[in-house]
């Protein structure tokens, strides 16, 4: 696509920026959301660790759409932790 | 205290509970009550939540499980099997994990989740209460007369869905929170909005589940709760604390039956010491129920010479109870 090498360098101009600006910041919100995401599984799915919170009634209706998370959640969850996480 | 007085009372509310300790009469008298009021030309269905329901055999007929049996005419009964109904709705949750990702197999993990999740006490309690849901929201009955568990159960349900409530308050606004989040991540990316969130979505559902259930047993304006009371000794107390637990969760109470009155008449007749020695101690024990119940007491009602299975029978103690 040829494009206009002013429109470029705006485009460029606009990413720079962001990358310098706001990345972090995104990168920052996405994370704080895996957080509340985790927390939100072991909230409503502690039963999977063997915690179980709440009666499980309603929480199975939730079930099939934390299922992708489910793993990831787990090894989250269950993984040794150490110094370094605190320095990180 | 006249008869009518009840009958003024159960003709007021479409949802009429019958509660009291086991063995009382609760079946009894949501069965009798029932008759009545399909006698009267009312719609009316008789439920029953409990696993140990007794509606089959006052009724001679195997309803358990069988959705809306018809007894008579304006009579309907039913029996909730709960154990079917959890089947069901773990079933329901498979299949939409399978359409959701297209997985031939529910993940092991998962299934095992959900097998352990049913084994829980208060799945079946959780899945009656819904169930009444359904039975009250879609149902055209004039009247519902909800044979109640035990008290233990309802008292153990009504503070659940006070608990379940504030869970899911918060965990909705966590919901909500993370939405923001992302939505923070999406203007800087410039990218669009994202999809709606379908989690929050069923949170609002479960919500208002939850809070249909518990209303029905709070609604003033709808809901009559009737205490089936006999007069002895540790009964008149354990319903005296059950009454107060109740009153808290703002169980609309609207007053106690007497039941299993031996006639003071028999006194007067040569009947053996050991009856005399009944009458006497029932006396003082109705006295004493007067006295904690005040006009709170409705109705007394006869120890019966035989007890109240089929029909003719129920017809028999709902004139007693209603005249």
């Amino acid at each position: 696509m040829p494009d206009n090498p002013l429109k470029r360098l705006f485009s460029t101009a606009r990413d720079v920026m962001y990358g310098m600006a706001s990345h972090d910041m995104s990168r920052y919100a996405l994370r704080t959301r895996a957080s509340m995401e985790h927390l939100f599984i072991l909230i409503t799915m502690g039963d999977l660790l063997g915690v179980p919170i709440l009666p499980p009634y309603y929480s199975l209706r939730l079930l099939p759409y934390v299922v992708p998370q489910i793993s990831t959640w787990k090894r989250r969850m269950l993984r040794e932790r150490d110094i370094t996480d605190a320095l990180g | 205290m006249p008869a009518s007085q009840l009958s003024t009372l159960v003709k007021q509310k479409p949802y009429l509970m019958w509660g009291g300790k086991g063995g009382l009469g609760k079946t009894t008298f949501s069965a009798a009550t029932g008759y009545w009021l399909s006698e009267q030309g009312k719609k009316v269905l008789v439920f029953s939540v409990d696993p140990q329901a007794s509606l089959s055999d006052i009724f001679k007929q195997d309803i358990f499980g069988k959705g809306p049996v018809k007894i008579k005419d304006n009579l309907w009964a039913q029996e909730i099997d709960a154990d079917s109904h959890i089947k069901a709705y773990q079933q329901e949750i498979r299949q939409k994990i399978l359409d959701l990702y297209g997985f031939s197999e529910v993940p092991e993990e998962v299934e095992n989740y959900i097998q352990a999740a049913s084994a829980e006490p208060a799945m079946e309690e959780s899945a009656i209460f819904d169930a009444v849901v359904d039975i009250v929201v879609t149902g055209s009955y004039d009247y519902y007369i909800y044979d109640l568990v035990p008290l233990g159960h309802a008292l153990y349900y009504l503070s659940m869905a006070k608990v379940y409530d504030e869970w899911i308050n918060k965990i909705t606004r966590l919901r909500q929170e993370m939405a923001e989040y992302e939505q923070v991540a999406n203007v800087m990316k410039r990218q669009k909005a994202s999809e709606e969130d379908q989690i929050l979505h069923e949170l609002q559902y479960i919500k208002g589940r939850i809070n249909a259930s518990s209303s029905i047993l709070t609604d003033r304006q709808k809901t009559a709760f009737f205490f089936v009371v006999v007069p002895e000794e540790m009964i008149i107390l354990d319903t005296q604390k059950a009454a107060e637990l109740f009153a808290r969760f703002e169980v609309p109470i609207a007053g106690y039956v007497v039941n299993r009155v031996v006639p003071t008449e028999l006194a007067q007749q040569n009947v053996p010491e050991y009856l005399k020695h009944r009458i006497t101690m029932q006396q003082r024990y109705l006295t004493e129920i007067g006295s904690t119940f005040g006009n709170q007491v409705l109705a007394q009602v006869p120890e019966l010479e035989r007890d109240v299975t089929g029909l003719p029978a129920i017809e028999q103690l709902a004139r007693i109870m209603y005249g």
